[in-house]
């Protein structure tokens, strides 16, 4: 019985100890899907956590929909309440694993790393893979990762009614910035 | 025949100006709207934890007065009792908060982080 609370305690603490997480509650990310000649369409969102296991290289973000913001407040209004549906959708979450992980190999100078994950919004999953990110280690405490992705409205099954379809991009933008910090 | 014109004339310029205010309506104010709700960090985010969908359709989006004790602090954001994130649009003079003071803060909810079992708030100010 002593022996198995020993193995008990020591599995527990080595888990505590495994766990080296990387953690921000205010990445940013931000979308745009504007085209030339009309409106800024436009969202960022300052409010995204984000979360890196350094022992294996997995990542995940959430962002919390009705989080973005746009100068035009009657866009956010029709973001929120026509396209992403936020009070049914409230979520947008990516969930991955970057390549070849290896903490001692970030440095302070930036580098490009590939990824594999799913990225979910609209209640929608799109895979992505093998894409590209930017990561660095400024200091001990801090990771930085930052990168862009091209997303096309169609796969997340967003309707855009006639009148606007011209004013809109298929494809919007989606850049994001996260400064992790060690927990 | 004059007077019809300028009456239609009016007409478009009233018409445009409303047009245009819809259009470029302001962004809510959160900080001088009343809360919908009051409560403490400890009961929103235990009732996030019993039913996460019903508690977002009850408090998204809403404006929302919680007290609670500060647990952590940065410069445009602080969390109470490690379960209400709270947001600010500006960064707040931190000089008025201390750690594991007992503060009363307002802001909009946008739902619940479940990687860090966390209710976020934007748009925060501080009341007491």
């Amino acid at each position: 019985m002593k022996y198995i609370t020993l193995a008990f305690i020591l599995l527990f603490t080595s888990i505590c100890f495994a766990q080296d997480k990387y953690i921000t509650k205010t990445g940013v990310v931000t979308f745009e899907s504007s085209l030339l000649a009309f409106e800024e369409v436009k969202a960022n969102n300052k409010n995204t956590t984000a979360i890196l296991n350094t022992e294996n290289g997995e990542f995940a973000a959430l962002v919390l929909v009705k989080g973005f913001r746009f100068k035009n407040a009657l866009m956010e209004e029709h973001f929120n309440e026509n396209y992403a549906e936020s009070d049914d959708y409230p979520k947008a979450t990516f969930k991955g694993t970057i390549s070849n992980f290896d903490l001692k190999q970030l440095s302070n100078n930036s580098t490009t790393v590939t990824f594999n994950g799913s990225l979910t919004f609209h209640g929608k999953t799109k895979v992505l893979e093998n894409k590209t990110l930017n990561i660095l280690m400024p200091n001990d405490n801090t990771i930085s990762i930052s990168g862009d992705l091209k997303m096309n409205v169609a796969d997340f099954d967003i309707k855009i009614p006639k009148a606007v379809r011209k004013k809109l991009s298929k494809e919007i933008a989606v850049t994001y910035s996260f400064m992790l910090s060690k927990k | 025949m004059k007077k019809k014109l300028q009456l239609i004339f009016v007409a478009i310029i009233i018409a445009s100006f409303f047009a245009y205010n819809y259009i470029y309506q302001d962004h809510r104010n959160i900080s001088n709207e009343s809360a919908v709700f009051t409560t403490d960090s400890k009961s929103l985010s235990d009732e996030f934890k019993n039913n996460i969908q019903d508690s977002e359709t009850k408090y998204l989006n809403k404006t929302i007065v919680i007290k609670g004790e500060v647990s952590e602090i940065n410069t445009t954001d602080l969390t109470l009792n490690d379960l209400i994130f709270c947001s600010f649009s500006q960064s707040m003079s931190t000089g008025l908060l201390q750690l594991n003071k007992q503060i009363t803060i307002k802001g909009r909810c946008i739902g619940y982080d479940d990687l860090l079992e966390q209710v976020k708030l934007d748009q925060c100010t501080l009341i007491n």
